[in-house]
Order: structure tokens, then sequence, then C-alpha cells
């Protein structure tokens, strides 16, 4: 019900502190465990269509929020897209190398790319003509899910950027968290003032059904998990005699899906680590505070031991690993807020003014953010302007990363997938083998260090490296009828790679099954047709009816840890294998080499080829296919 | 602006006039066996002869300034702000010299129309044609008659109806019909007839409909569209009838029944990304006022009023994330109302009245959680008035006390209220027609139903608005040749302690009010008016200017302090101007506001663009025997200037719109 509080509460201004100022950071931020900086989300007034983003970064020590120019904050969102986020932007998620916003009242999901804020997709959300509201975001799997007030919770699936399967929850859902392979969701029933709800929705997250409703007290909100239990607050009925809610804190046990305590404790919100609750609460005037959540008992009932003064705490979040504090402050709802860094005894080491009207989310963000300015329509990403040839193997999002429609041919998908790769959308090269080659707009020339990036969208234990290849316009005709050259990365180099492996896959009978292949050393599988994606796995475009690649193999990259696939990376040499703000994960000219792996000596490339290197298909993931979503030339002129 | 007002002062400068004579001045003090009425019978807006700032648009200043609604041509007089949703049906309200809308009483015939709900009538909801005349006085009324509730109020617009004149015919009947952009139809007729020798009755009819599916612009940089608002149908039906009796030379009765109902979308306030509006709103509204007025004897006049009136609103969203699915609120608002004052000539120059008046006002809701509240309401007045050739004052106590009972909840305490206001107008210098005038006034606003009783919102231990003004200007009025200029210029000091402010948040129909806490304005206004009054061209002219420095005072430490009121631009101007021809008249008017902001904290965020609109019109009337007919043919925001008044709530772009009025 956070919305209904700056409707309420702005009926009461506030005294508060002055306007905000430029800010350059100190020292003291600088060593936040490796994080590049922090988003700030910011919901903006009820109605106004004024959320924003902003970033603060560590690196530079600037608030990427306020202008000296115009003397006034200025929104990320809208400097990068040229448009602005909407109306009562709720939450915000980063998960692998993008960022989720759900956007409640203007009923959307923005997806961006979170080293440049680019939006990539907008999702609407409605039913039957009623805007669906979506409230909070959390991510499992390779899947973001979405509660909505409509009563539901959305899936969406990160590579597609698409909602694949929607799952009916109780009234005006506003918290969800997973824990232990399920997801629970607060059903506030908030929307019904003297009736809400009183449960928790438990949704499998392999079937995505409902399995059970947990009651606790009516209104139940904020929820967070932290490994074996959920904690919950519950605001209850709005009481006419005290004009306020009566607030509890539910834990609830995982296994049994169970409450196993309630404490009597007033909170509004809350960051959980290691066992402790820091939050704030109804009326508390500010006070941030710390819980043990396995007693029940305040361990501090004011954190802030420096006399620094929060006026309306409007979010926190807890640095796992310095336990670092960060709330932001509302102030009276009206103005742009500000953003407090406590160390964790509680004294102020900075702060930043200005960053947006009721900041409601602030997110710690490991890769390099860079906010270029929307410069108009046609906005290109990367540095290729040719895509020659689009041959994905079969695979699960084969047909669909690039769309392929009735009448698509070999030269219309060639289209599809550069109008992709130049607006940082995602292809999938589909099994292993499958290839894409692209030209560079300007020759790329081989310096010192990295030469070109490609840019997948591998995060942590999720890789699914491609090998490249390279090619010079030695006959300057501008098509790759030259030689190719293998880059070798680490897997070749130490000889762990079998090179010129050939595999063959057969079209299926029918769309929804398996389809069959046979590799050159008498090994044979299939790639899987799975529940999540219902469309032919088989190129639609491709007319023969078996397939053969030839391709370098890398080493198995799978293992199981009893509750999760864990797809390791290679040490450096290959796409969508290390996330993409990774110094590997660039490429180095000079590891290109002859058939017989001599050093190549090329001067400059102007062609770039990438195939998937990896076989294996696993339950819940599916096949291994490297995805690429940009192509980038980091040496355009000789120096 | 073109128009050519050098051309027009040379016009007017080389005509002749026929002096006019200037007696309608102090009509009000009772002269032998008038009944006391203030008759201005030019067709200026300003009463030089108040002692508070009074404007008075009549039917041709309405249609000088293209009116539809009354609310139109309240924006071009000085001192009023008009907060427009947009489009027929969006919500209008007027708020006068920064005092807040909810201070600013409407009346009807003289008889005060309440929402106590809301606090705030939506003067949207009357039409130009229903109106003889509409009138603002903010400060005290010379008119001692005035009943208490109104003496009680900051500022009065008054919906004046005109009285049929059937001096010299049986019957006098007329029909328009007026049609215009984005599929705007309405028809009016009306009949007024002598029964008997003493009675004359009138018969009205209105009806209007609209798409008002007007094309705007929603602004998201990159993203920007071209839309048209939807859902914003309007369907309007008003009847009124009204009887006017004469008892004998000195008692006249005056009743009227009126009967108005309306459906409408609220097209939505923009989001991005999100334009679904379904939300509809239902109004029926009825009342039977009856005023009698008998001159007991040539020093004492009684002036007595009754008002039945029932209100009723329902607001439906059928598509919400509740368990119903909908939102459906339906509310019922009842008034009774009487009223009496007394009005007694001490001395020749000294009247004295005394009057008093009791309302009994409930509201009823469909749902659950409905606190039904019940308001009495006690306004008692006494006044006192010198009035010479030259120089007037006025001095009056207010009182109200007001209690209120619930069915479920706390009731609100009672309240008791004590406020003077006092008022001067002295011919300075008769030969230049320099009149200075000043005023004080105390008044009291009450919390509205939804300030007290609303949902989480209402708070019952609200204390009304407590608002003090203090003005004082000059005007002067002069007839030069058959020209009547008049030039004025107040300036005042306005204080608002206690503000409850309710402003509208999805919608106009789902509101949530604020305390705001002081207010304090300095403002400025000052116009220039040229009429002539005779000749074969007649040519008129009106300039108006408005400074408000309206300051949040409510906390030196916030961050609002001193920031100016949303929705409050600082400068604002209009100008009106028209010309009467044997052959065609026509006319051109004139809108500007500065920039202002639409909320208390005044950042960039919430600053809103200065904007204009221009209007103008052509008309022309014909004889054919006994039938008068007028065509009439206006472009309103000839520019297409594209602007959003309140945030989020486009204003329509150009539009025409034709009408033909046939008299006989």
């Amino acid at each position: 019900m956070r919305r209904t509080i700056p409707y309420i509460l702005s009926l009461i201004l506030v005294a508060v502190a002055c306007d905000p100022e430029p800010v350059l950071l100190d020292e003291s931020v600088i060593d936040d465990s490796g994080h590049a900086g922090i988003f700030v989300l910011s919901e903006g007034l009820f109605n106004q269509n004024n959320s924003t983003l902003s970033w603060i970064d560590f690196t530079t020590r600037q608030a990427d929020s306020w202008s000296a120019a115009t003397g006034r904050s200025y929104d990320a969102f809208e400097k990068v897209n040229g448009r602005r986020i909407g109306d009562t932007a709720n939450d915000l998620l980063l998960y692998g190398s993008r960022i989720y916003i759900a956007v409640s009242e203007s009923s959307t999901i923005e997806i961006l790319d979170a080293s440049t804020c680019n939006s990539l997709k907008q999702i609407p959300l409605s039913r039957n003509g009623i805007a669906s509201q979506p409230r909070r975001l959390t991510a499992n799997g390779g899947y973001v899910y979405v509660c909505c007030f409509d009563g539901t919770v959305s899936r969406i699936d990160t590579l597609t950027m698409t909602t694949d399967a929607t799952v009916q929850v109780g009234r005006n859902p506003d918290g969800i968290c997973h824990a232990n392979g399920k997801l629970y969701v607060s059903n506030s029933g908030g929307l019904d003032t003297q009736n809400p709800d009183n449960t928790i929705s438990v949704i499998d997250i392999n079937t995505f059904t409902e399995t059970k409703r947990i009651t606790v007290r009516s209104n139940p909100g904020t929820i967070f998990a932290d490994g074996t239990n959920v904690y919950v607050v519950s605001r209850g009925i709005f009481d006419y005699g005290t004009m306020d809610y009566d607030s509890r804190l539910h834990r609830i046990d995982t296994q049994t899906d169970q409450v196993t305590a309630t404490y009597d404790i007033p909170i509004l919100n809350m960051d959980i680590v290691d066992g402790k609750a820091w939050f704030y609460g109804y009326g508390a005037g500010g006070t941030i505070q710390v819980l043990d959540l396995a007693t029940g008992q305040v361990l501090d009932s004011d954190f802030i031991t420096d006399g620094t003064h929060v006026e309306c705490p409007y979010s926190i979040k807890v640095e796992p690993d310095t336990r670092k504090v960060y709330v932001c402050d509302a102030l009276d709802y009206v103005t742009p807020g500000t953003l407090f860094c406590f160390t964790p005894d509680g004294r102020l080491l900075y702060r930043v003014q200005g960053i947006g009207i009721n900041p409601n989310t602030i997110a710690f963000c490991d890769e390099k953010v860079t906010l270029t300015q929307y410069q108009g329509e046609t906005k290109i990403i990367g540095d290729i302007d040719r895509v020659f040839e689009y041959m994905p193997a079969p695979g699960q999002f084969v047909n669909v990363l690039p769309n392929y429609e009735q009448g698509d041919d070999a030269a219309s998908m060639n289209a599809k997938c550069l109008k992709a790769l130049q607006s940082g959308s995602l292809i999938s090269l589909g099994g292993f083998g499958g290839y894409i080659t692209a030209g560079f707009n300007t020759s790329v020339y081989n310096q010192e260090g990295a030469d070109f990036r490609i840019d997948g969208n591998a995060f942590s234990n999720n890789a699914e490296p491609g090998v490249v290849w390279v090619s010079a316009d030695i006959n300057n005709n501008g098509v790759p009828d030259d030689d190719w050259y293998e880059i070798w990365g680490s897997e070749q180099k130490e000889g762990r790679a079998t090179l010129g492996y050939t595999i063959t896959y057969t079209k299926p009978a029918a769309n929804d099954v398996d389809t069959p292949w046979n590799g050159s050393d008498e090994r044979s599988g299939s790639i899987q047709h799975n529940g999540f994606h219902s469309q032919p796995y088989y190129p639609q475009w491709y007319s023969n009816t078996t397939l053969s690649f030839t391709a370098t193999l890398l080493p198995d990259n799978v293992s199981f840890n009893g509750t999760d696939y864990i797809m390791s990376a290679f040490g450096y040499g290959y796409v969508d294998n290390l996330p993409n703000s990774e110094t590997n994960s660039a490429f180095d000219i000079d590891w290109a080499v002859k058939s017989d792996g001599t050093p190549a000596g090329l001067d400059s490339i102007n062609f770039v080829k990438i195939q998937n290197g990896v076989i294996g298909c696993y339950p819940r993931i599916g096949e291994l296919s490297t995805e690429v979503t940009a192509i980038y030339n980091l040496n355009s002129k000789t120096e | 602006m073109t128009f050519d007002v050098k051309y027009c002062l040379i016009t007017i400068c080389t005509l002749c006039f026929h002096p006019e004579a200037q007696g309608q001045v102090l009509s009000d003090t009772i002269r032998s066996k008038d009944i006391p009425q203030v008759t201005i019978t030019s067709n200026r807006t300003t009463n030089p002869h108040s002692v508070s700032t009074s404007k008075k648009a009549d039917a041709r200043l309405m249609q000088a300034t293209g009116t539809l609604q009354v609310s139109d041509v309240l924006k071009y007089f000085s001192g009023a702000t008009v907060k427009d949703y947009g489009g027929v049906g969006g919500l209008k309200t007027v708020s006068v010299r920064g005092l807040g809308a909810s201070h600013t009483a409407v009346a009807y015939d003289g008889i005060i129309i309440t929402d106590n709900q809301t606090g705030q009538i939506d003067l949207g909801k009357f039409s130009a044609s229903q109106a003889g005349s509409v009138s603002m006085v903010s400060g005290p009324d010379n008119d001692l008659l005035q009943p208490a509730a109104l003496a009680a109020q900051a500022a009065v617009i008054g919906i004046n109806t005109d009285r049929p004149d059937l001096e010299d015919v049986k019957q006098r009947s007329s029909a328009q019909i007026k049609y215009g952009s984005f599929n705007t139809l309405s028809a009016q007729a009306e009949s007024a007839f002598k029964a008997g020798q003493n009675n004359m009755v009138e018969i009205q009819g209105e009806w209007l409909k609209t798409d008002g599916n007007y094309p705007y612009t929603q602004d998201n940089g990159a993203s920007s569209l071209n839309m048209r608002r939807e859902n914003s149908d309007v369907q309007r039906l008003r009847v009124e009838g009204a009887l006017f009796s004469n008892f004998g030379q000195n008692t006249t009765l005056t009743t009227r029944a009126y009967w108005f109902q309306s459906e409408q979308g609220l097209p939505a306030n923009i989001l991005y990304n999100e334009n679904a509006a379904h939300e509809r709103l239902w109004s029926r509204n009825g009342f039977i006022q009856s005023t009698l007025t008998t001159l007991l004897s040539n020093r004492l006049t009684l002036r007595t009023s009754a008002k039945y009136g029932i209100t009723y609103t329902r607001y439906l969203d059928p598509k919400v994330n509740t368990t119903l699915g909908k939102t459906d609120n339906r509310y019922t608002e009842q008034e009774g109302y009487f009223s009496a004052t007394a009005l007694y000539r001490l001395a020749d120059r000294i009247t004295a009245s005394a009057g008093i008046d009791g309302r009994l006002s409930t509201l009823e809701g469909n749902g659950a959680d409905q606190a039904s509240p019940t308001r009495y309401t006690i306004n008692s007045t006494v006044a006192i008035k010198y009035a010479s050739e030259r120089l007037t004052l006025t001095s009056r106590l207010n009182h109200v006390f007001t209690t209120e009972k619930t069915k479920l909840r706390q009731a609100a305490e009672s309240y008791n209220h004590l406020s003077p206001t006092a008022g001067l107008n002295w011919l300075v210098w008769p030969d230049a027609g320099l009149h200075f005038r000043a005023f004080f006034s105390n008044t009291l606003r009450l919390p509205t139903f939804n300030d007290l009783y609303f949902e989480q919102i209402g708070r019952r231990d609200l204390r009304p608005e407590n608002a003090s003004v203090t003005s004082a200007g000059m005007v002067i009025e002069k007839r030069i040749g058959n020209v009547l200029y008049s030039v004025y210029a107040d300036a005042y000091n306005s204080n608002v302690k206690d503000r409850i402010m309710a402003v509208p948040g999805k919608n106009t129909a789902v509101w949530m009010m604020k305390n705001i806490g002081q207010v304090t304005t300095h403002g400025f206004e000052s116009g220039l008016e040229l009429h002539s009054q005779d000749g074969v061209v007649r040519p008129a002219l009106l300039v108006s200017y408005t400074y408000q420095r309206s300051m949040d005072k409510s906390d030196s430490n916030g961050t609002t302090w001193n920031h100016q009121l949303p929705y409050t631009p600082r400068h604002s101007a209009s100008a009106v101007t028209w010309i009467e021809t044997p052959y065609v008249n026509a006319s051109c008017n004139l809108l500007y506001s500065g920039e202002y902001y639409c909320n208390g904290y005044n950042g960039p965020e919430y600053r809103m663009p200065s904007y204009y609109e221009l209007g103008c019109s052509v008309w022309r009337n014909f004889r054919i025997k006994a039938i008068e007919l007028t065509l009439r043919a206006e472009c309103i925001n000839l520019t297409d200037s594209r602007y959003e008044l309140v945030r989020n709530y486009p204003m329509p772009g150009r539009q025409f719109r034709i009408s033909a009025t046939i008299e006989l």
C-alpha cells in the first residue's frame, strides 16, 4: 500500500531541510565490496508521471541525478531514453545485466540494460482492460516474477523479455519473495479498505502454480526471505479510533509453511541481512531500528548514533558485506528526497540530496554504468552494420529471438538479427554449432589489449560460451569471403577443446517434440522440447530436414549442486561467458590463430563469426545456447 | 493580439452621446417606495459605488467572451483564479484573491448553493443562457438585505436570472440552438407570460450533449503521442420554472423550481503508458426556493427566503482491483434553508439591518462506512450603513454557530464564531468621478463533510478556515462624450489561517484534503473599461490585470515557506473587446496566465508554463416581422494554444461554435 502513503500523508507538510545542492561525494563512498554504484528509484507524486531513476557512481563519486548546469535534479532514465518512466514506479530489481522496474499506475514493466540504462523493452500489463498495476518484483532461475494489484503473479522470461505465464493469487498482492523453491506473495487486499485480505500465497516455482495460502493478520505487505524463513509485515485494519494501523511482523517457516512467530513491532519497511532486520516503523519519526529476527528482540532502538535526522524514511538497504546502511528520506513527500549512507555503527558517511521524489528502492550495481544523453529515435548500439548469415542450431529460443514470422527467409532473418543487435536485444544461436556472421562498420585495429567486445547475457554461474572467429576484408569487397581465423580462448589454448567437431540435427516430425542430434564421435542426444517454450525449435526458414555444423566443442561447463545447475564460465576468450562488465569478456585480435594454432598476425579485422561451443541440455534450463546482444569495436582508429 | 485599439479609441472620440442620468447610484438605500435592489443599467463590469470590489458580467460580456459555461466568463474577472480540468465536463472552481475555492460561495438569485460534501461548486454546471448576469463580489456587499449566510462569505459568485420584461407585451419566447466542435450540441427554449394581473410565469429548458473528445498531445519526450480525450461525453438537462407575484404595491414573491440532471464520463488524468478512462458521474439536483420581499412601512423592509434542495451524485469506476471489481459511490445531500432579514431606515442616511439564516444539511452515502452527518448551521448578522451622495460606510457583525451529528463515528465539535466586516466608499473627487474604497472582512469556511469524515482521509478535529482580507483601492468612472470610462485599481492583503485544501487525486471525483496551515496573499488588481453607450457603432474594451503573491506561511522552517500557492499565477491578465454596428457585431477576447506551480512546493518539477488563449466571434441580428433572429459564429482558442491548466488534464485546443437564436 505504498501508493496510499503519499496520497494520505501529502496532506500534511512537514518541516524539512533545504533545497537540493550538487554533491561531489568524498572518498568514503568508494569501498562497497566492488559495487560500481547504486541506483535509486523514486516513485514521484501520485498521478504526476514523475517517477525517476538516479545513479550514484562510486567511481566518479558523482550523483548522476543532479545537474550543476541546469541547477535541477534530472532523471537518468529520461536522460538515456528521451522519455519518462511513468507514474508511481514502485519497485526496481537488478537481475543479470538488466534492470526491471515495476511501474504501478502506468501499469508497465520497464526492462533496462543495467550498464547503459537503455530501455530494452516495455511490457504493458493489463487484463480485461483493467490496469494490472505491477507492484513488486523478485527473480529466480532466469525468470523475473512480478505481483500485480489485480491479484496475479506474472512470470517474465528474461531472455524473450515477455510474460510467459500468469497465476492467480489473493487480492492486491503487495509483496513477493522466494525461498526454498517457492514464491511467497503477500495478499494485502488493501484496496478494500475495511475488508483486506489476510493470506500469503505460496507458489511452486517449478510448476508455477499456487499450492497453498497461509493465513496471517490482515493486510500483509512487505515480505522478505532469508533462506529458511519468510518475514512479512501485516498492517492490520485501519482503526478509526486511533486513525492508524496496528502492525505485526510474522515469521513463516518455509519447510512447513506455518507462521512460527508473530512480533508486535510496527514495521513499515525493512531490509534483512544475516538474521537481523534494519527497519523503520509507522510514526516512528524517522527512527531506524535493528531487530533480531530469531527472538523478536529490538537490538537497537535507535540505530543512528550521530544525531543525523532522517525526516521520513522511505526505503532502506543494507550492504550485506560492509553492513553499511543506506536510507532514503522522502522528506515532505513533495520535494526531491535524500539518500543517506551510514556506517555499521550508525554514523553518517555521506548524503546525496535531490535524488527524486519519494525514493522507494535502493539497488547496488556491480556493472560500470555509463549514461549517454538521448540523441533521437535512431539510437544504434554497437558497431556492426551488416549480418551476413544467421544459422542457429535448434533450440528453445530459435524462431523467437529473433522472431520468425510466416514468409521469413534467411535474408529477412539476417535483417532481424541486425536490428536486434543494433538495439541491444538478444539473439539466440540455439544449440551447439549455431552461428552468426556480422560485419563491423569500420575496421577493428589490433592494438595492445582488448580490441572488440561481444555482449551476451551471462551472469554469475550462467555461462553459455560461444567461440569467435575473425576475418579481415583483404580483397576489400565488403563480404566475408576471406580467410577466417579462430580466436583461441582459455580452453583451446590449454588443449581442452575439440576442434572441428561436427553435429547433425534432424528436423522432428512434429513441432512440439525433441530434436535429435548425432555427433561426429558417435555421441547422440536431443534438444528437448520443454513446457516453457512451445514454438518449433528447428529453424523454420531452413528447408532441409537435416542441419549440420562443424565447430569447436568446448568442455562441459555444467554441474549440479543439489539445488541448481551451475553453468561455470571459462577463463577468457568466449562470448556469453563472463558478465559483460568483466575485463576478460573482451577480445584481443592477437588471440586469433591459423588452423595450425600459430598466431594469425592480423593488423585489423572486419568480420566476426560467433558459434555456440557447448553441448548440454538440462531440466529447467533447457539446452545451452549462446546469446548475443551487441558487438562493439574498441579500436576503430590506429594509434 | 492585433486588434486595433487605436482605431477603436478614435471611433469612440468622434462619436456623440446622450448623457445618461447617474441616478442609479444609491438605489439600495431606501428612498420613498422603491424596493431596494441594485440596478446597474450600464454594461460596465465594475460598480464604482461598492465598498468592495465587485464585478458583473451581463449577457453581452458573456457573449463577447464566448461563454458557454458560467466559469468561462469568470476567467475575465480580475482577482478570480479559475481552476479548470478541461472540456465541458471538467470540474471548474473559482478561487478569489488567493483564499481558495471553498471560500467562494455561489448564490442563485441571492440564495446560497451549498455542497457540504466537497465545499466546491462546479461552476461549469451553470450555462451562460440561464444566467442573465454573473456577478462576483469579494468583500462586504453594499446590499444590507443580503441574507446572513451570504454576508458571512469572503466572496460570492452570483448567478442571477433576469426578471422577464413584460411591460409592453403579454408574452416573450425565445429558442436557441448551438452546435460546436467535438459534437457539442445544445438547445434551449424559454417562455415568459403574464398570468393574471399580478403574476408572471417563466419556464425554461436546456439540453446539452457533447462528445468532448478533443485532441491533445501527451508530452513524454521521445514517446509523445497525439491522442484524443476519451470517455469525455457529457449530457445535461435543465428545467426551470419561476413564478413572480406581486401582492399590492409593496410585496413581491418570487418562487423558483429547478431541476438539473447530467451524465458524464470522467476523462482520466493522463498517465504515461496507461490511458484507460472508465469512470462515470451522474448528478441530479433539484430545488425549490422562494423569496418574499415586503415593505412593511416606509422605514422597514422584510425579506424572507426558504429553500429545499436535494442533490444526488453517483460515481462509478467499473474497473478497479477490489473484490467487487468496481467502485460505485452514491451520495444524497439534502438541505433545508430559511432566511429572514429586516432592514430599517433609522434616519435619512442611516439604515440598519438584522438577519438570521438557519440551515440543515444531511449527507447519506451507499457505503457501509458512511458517517452520514447532519449539520445544523445558524448564521446571524447585524449591519449598519451610512450613505450620503459622496460617502458610504458599512459595518457588519456576523455570527455562525454550527453543530453536527453523525450516524457512525464521532461527529465534529460544535463551533461558534463572531466575525466583523467594515467597508468605505468615498467619492473623493466628484468631477473626475474618483472614488476611494476600502474594506476589512473576516470570514470562515467550515470544514466539508469530506474533510471531516471521508474514509481514512477525513479528520473530525479540523478547525474551520479563517480568512481575513484588508483591501483598499480607487475607481474612476467618467463619461466623456458617449463613452463611459472606468478605471480601477485595488491592493489587498489576505490571510488564511488553518487552511484546509481539497484537491482532486486521480480524477475530479476522487478528492483528498490537505491542511496547508497559513497563507498570506498580497494582491493587486486593476482594470480599464470603455463602453460606448449610444451611437450607430458601439465599441467596448475591457482590460484587466491581476497580481497575486500567495505565500505559504505555515512553517518558517518548512520547504514550502513563502512558496506560491499551487495553481495561483503571480500575473494574469485578460482583455475583451467588441463592437456593435448596424451590419455586424464582432468580439475578440484574450486570456493570459503567467507561470505557476501545480504543487505547494515550487520546485522545477511542478512548474506550469504560462499560457494564453485567444477567441473571437461575429454575430448579427435580423428582424423578420415580429421575430428577431440572431446568428452567431465563434472561434474559441483561435491559435490552437495547447496547455494544461491543471497538471495532466489537457485543455481543448481550437474550437468552433455556431448558434441561432430566435426571439418573439
